[in-house]
């Protein structure tokens, strides 16, 4: 379980987040959507444990972040919009070397079964990642993820530049996770995959959360509808 | 986990190119510093020898004609008579019977002995002869042949181990960890890791560890190679005593060079500005600030030249001998007790000579006298400021350890001049005695054998600089340790 309250964070005197409460059960996928810097990644960061809250708490599983950061990330993955690697190493000793670092081992099988699961091409499992396509190293990123065992996910736009059959079967990925009782959530500019794969969709606006929506409740036309209407106020913003 | 990020670490510094080829460059100068190095001390060890060879020949050919002198005296009868200069050469006594010309004729050759590692720090020992040639002659004809230069001039050192480990083992450690977070930084993988249960100091911590791995095999390697290649005197303790000083040395100031590369990564931008920042400190700190320390030396305690003292001793030459009558009365006044009875002062060459080189040695001796005072101060004062720099510290500490210091120069130099009065009056006072020196005498020679510091004092002066890498290096590795705590990874 992922809990946000009052969470804060300040960069000097701009206040990237204001206060937000949000929460996201095992079993949710839990949709931020927000325009570029609604505070979505300082959110994410802020679970990561990666900067430190101005004032609030997050918490992974009943664990506060900030007092306990390596419990909490014991219990985390993180996929970021880019998913980077060492270049001079392989799929595979990507891979082992992360989950090792998760506290996992497994065998060489096991790994190219996460590997294989992820849709990435068997050719590519002993090939230095350097030349990989963005959308090969986040299939290494989500194989990273599976093998940590997570019962936390914190993805950040994770499937921006992917192709759609790729983005799909990452979908798919998703609600099995889901299924096995993950706490997701997803930052995205996505609303047609948000519908469609998140059970819970935010939306956040300079750092606050507008509004809250189950994807049950709503029509893919009404989220769009609903996500211009908090945005429109976006529109006389910057124009004074 | 620590084993883990060490064992990673380690995978990529050893699939790093650059890393090698530099590791290849260390490789490359440490064996021509090597070869360098021990050449030099060769050098000066058989031009002593040579030296000595020749000077020996010519005492022992002196000797030869004294004994068969002696062996006729014995068979034809008569008396056992001194040379003067005015016996006509093939007849009369040989000249090896004149204490004025075996002692000014010929030098005894005295010689600072290297220590084992003198090869590996050439130091002072390239620019100050450990060899000088002990006769009759003034103070500065004995010390001649020495570079009267600034003592503590890096730039100008000679290319031995210790100049590659003071210039450019600091470059390995740099180029191995100038991008050691921010790399992880901009290639994304920081965040990835940091996903995971490891601390910011954990990681540090397995990279320094991994990388001061790498440098501790690298350091040791060399400096066993270099010892067993250009070390001498393998078979005594003092050698080893001083190699593991000098690895003492070595790794406090690596650790220094360590620790600023992570200093610098912790509050630095990118892996282009650490790189940009390292190097300029390196310059300021190894280049720049020792020539600094060796200019101000120079120019508070200005030493006169070498041109200068030649100058006043010419002077001296040209006054003693427009009235030589003085000076010989001079001469006469100090060795008051052998001034011939009646009116036998003896004009000879020799007593002249004598007579000329004590006034030039008067008036020479205040000015040389100085000199070495402000070579002294010099160097005390590049002691007293070798703080600002660890590359001063460090070849200061170099120069201790192999003895090569100016210190233990200074020392070998106090002992040569006790030397020289000894032999000058042991041959002075047997010619103006006009004693004829016999075979046997030649056994009663005075000898020089150069004795040692005792290693409490060469200890002394190399604590200072030891303690001071060591607090340089703590001081440094402080900052960045306290200020990982707060370190935001997302930070831009
Ligand atoms: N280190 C920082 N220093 C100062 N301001 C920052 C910093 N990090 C983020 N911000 C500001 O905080 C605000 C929120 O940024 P954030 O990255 O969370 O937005 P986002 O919702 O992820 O946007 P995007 O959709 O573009 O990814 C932005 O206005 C950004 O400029
Ligand atoms: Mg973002």
């Amino acid at each position: 379980m992922l809990e946000a309250i009052q969470l804060k964070k300040t960069y000097g005197d701009y206040d990237a987040l204001k206060g937000l409460d949000l929460k996201v059960e095992p079993g949710d996928i839990y949709c931020l959507l927000g325009a570029n810097g609604a505070g979505k990644t300082t959110t994410i960061n802020l679970f990561l444990n990666f900067i430190n809250p101005t004032s609030g708490t997050a918490k992974v599983c009943g664990i506060d972040v900030t007092a306990q950061p390596l419990e909490t990330k014991k219990l985390l993955a993180y996929i970021p919009e880019q998913v980077m690697l060492y270049g001079n190493l392989t799929a595979l000793e990507n891979l082992r070397y992360f989950a090792r670092l998760g506290g996992h081992d497994y065998t060489q099988a096991e790994y190219q079964a996460f590997l294989e699961r992820c849709g990435l091409q068997s050719g590519a499992y002993a090939q230095r990642v350097r030349q990989f396509s963005k959308g090969m190293r986040q299939k290494v990123g989500v194989a990273i993820a599976l093998a940590k065992q997570a019962k936390a996910l914190l993805l950040d736009e994770p499937t921006s530049g992917l192709d759609p059959k790729a983005s799909n079967e990452f979908s798919e990925l998703l609600i099995q996770l889901k299924g096995e009782g993950a706490s997701i959530l997803m930052a995205t500019h996505d609303l047609f995959r948000a519908k469609q794969t998140g059970t819970r969709i935010g939306i956040m606006r300079e750092g606050r959360m507008m509004q809250e929506l189950g994807t049950e409740d709503v029509s893919h036309a009404d989220i769009e509808r609903i996500y211009l209407e908090h945005m429109h106020g976006d529109a006389g913003r910057y124009a004074a | 986990m620590l084993k883990l990020i060490i064992s990673h670490e380690a995978r990529q510094i050893a699939r790093t190119g650059a890393l090698w080829a530099i590791l290849a460059l260390l490789v490359g100068a440490i064996v021509f510093a090597a070869w360098s190095g021990g050449r030099s001390i060769n050098r000066q060890v058989e031009g002593a020898q040579a030296a000595e060879t020749f000077e020996d020949g010519l005492r022992n050919h002196m000797r030869k004609e004294t004994e068969d002198y002696e062996a006729k005296v014995i068979a034809e009868g008569g008396e056992y008579q001194f040379a003067s200069v005015r016996h006509s050469p093939g007849s009369g006594p040989p000249q090896g019977t004149n204490a004025g010309a075996v002692g000014a004729e010929t030098s005894k050759y005295v010689t600072l002995p290297p220590t084992g590692l003198a090869a590996l720090s050439v130091g002072q020992s390239d620019i100050q002869l450990n060899y000088l040639p002990v006769s009759m002659a003034t103070t500065l004809d004995v010390t001649k042949n020495l570079e009267l230069e600034n003592p503590v001039n890096l730039a100008t050192g000679s290319f031995d181990i210790a100049f590659v480990v003071i210039f450019l083992l600091p470059i390995f450690i740099l180029a191995m960890s100038y991008d050691l977070l921010s790399s992880e930084k901009e290639r994304g993988t920081l965040a990835m890791i940091l996903a995971h249960p490891i601390s910011i100091r954990e990681l540090m911590a397995s990279k320094i560890i991994s990388r001061a791995a790498v440098l501790l095999t690298v350091v040791l390697g060399f400096g066993i190679i270099a010892l067993l290649t250009v070390g001498t005197g393998l078979d005594t303790a003092d050698t080893w005593v001083r190699f593991g000083l000098w690895m003492i040395a070595t790794l406090l100031y690596s650790m220094f060079w360590f620790a600023l590369a992570v200093l610098v990564n912790v509050y630095g931008k990118n892996s282009a500005s650490n790189g940009t920042v390292l190097a300029g400190i390196w310059l300021i700190l190894v280049v720049i600030v020792p020539q600094l320390v060796s200019m101000l030396a120079t120019t508070i305690y200005p030493a006169p030249s070498r041109m200068e003292l030649t100058i006043a001793a010419r002077e001296a030459q040209t006054e003693a001998e427009k009235n030589f009558m003085a000076k010989l009365d001079e001469y006469y006044y100090d060795h008051l007790e052998f001034v011939p009875e009646g009116d036998e002062k003896a004009m000879d060459f020799l007593t002249l000579a004598q007579a000329n080189n004590n006034s030039i040695e008067k008036a020479v001796r205040p000015l040389y006298d100085n000199f070495q005072a402000q070579l002294n101060k010099q160097e005390e004062l590049v002691q007293r400021f070798q703080y600002v720099s660890p590359a001063i510290m460090m070849q200061l500490a170099l120069n201790e350890v192999s003895g090569t210091s100016a210190n233990r120069y200074e020392h070998f130099l106090n002992q040569v001049y006790v030397f020289h009065d000894d032999w000058k009056e042991y041959f002075g006072t047997k010619f103006l005695q006009r004693y004829p020196l016999k075979p046997a005498d030649y056994e009663d020679f005075p000898a020089f054998s150069y004795e040692e510091e005792p290693f409490t004092a060469v200890m002394a002066r190399l604590m200072p600089s030891l303690l001071g890498m060591l607090i340089l290096f703590l001081s440094v590795v402080l900052v960045p340790f306290l200020a990982l705590r707060n370190y935001q990874v997302a930070a831009r």
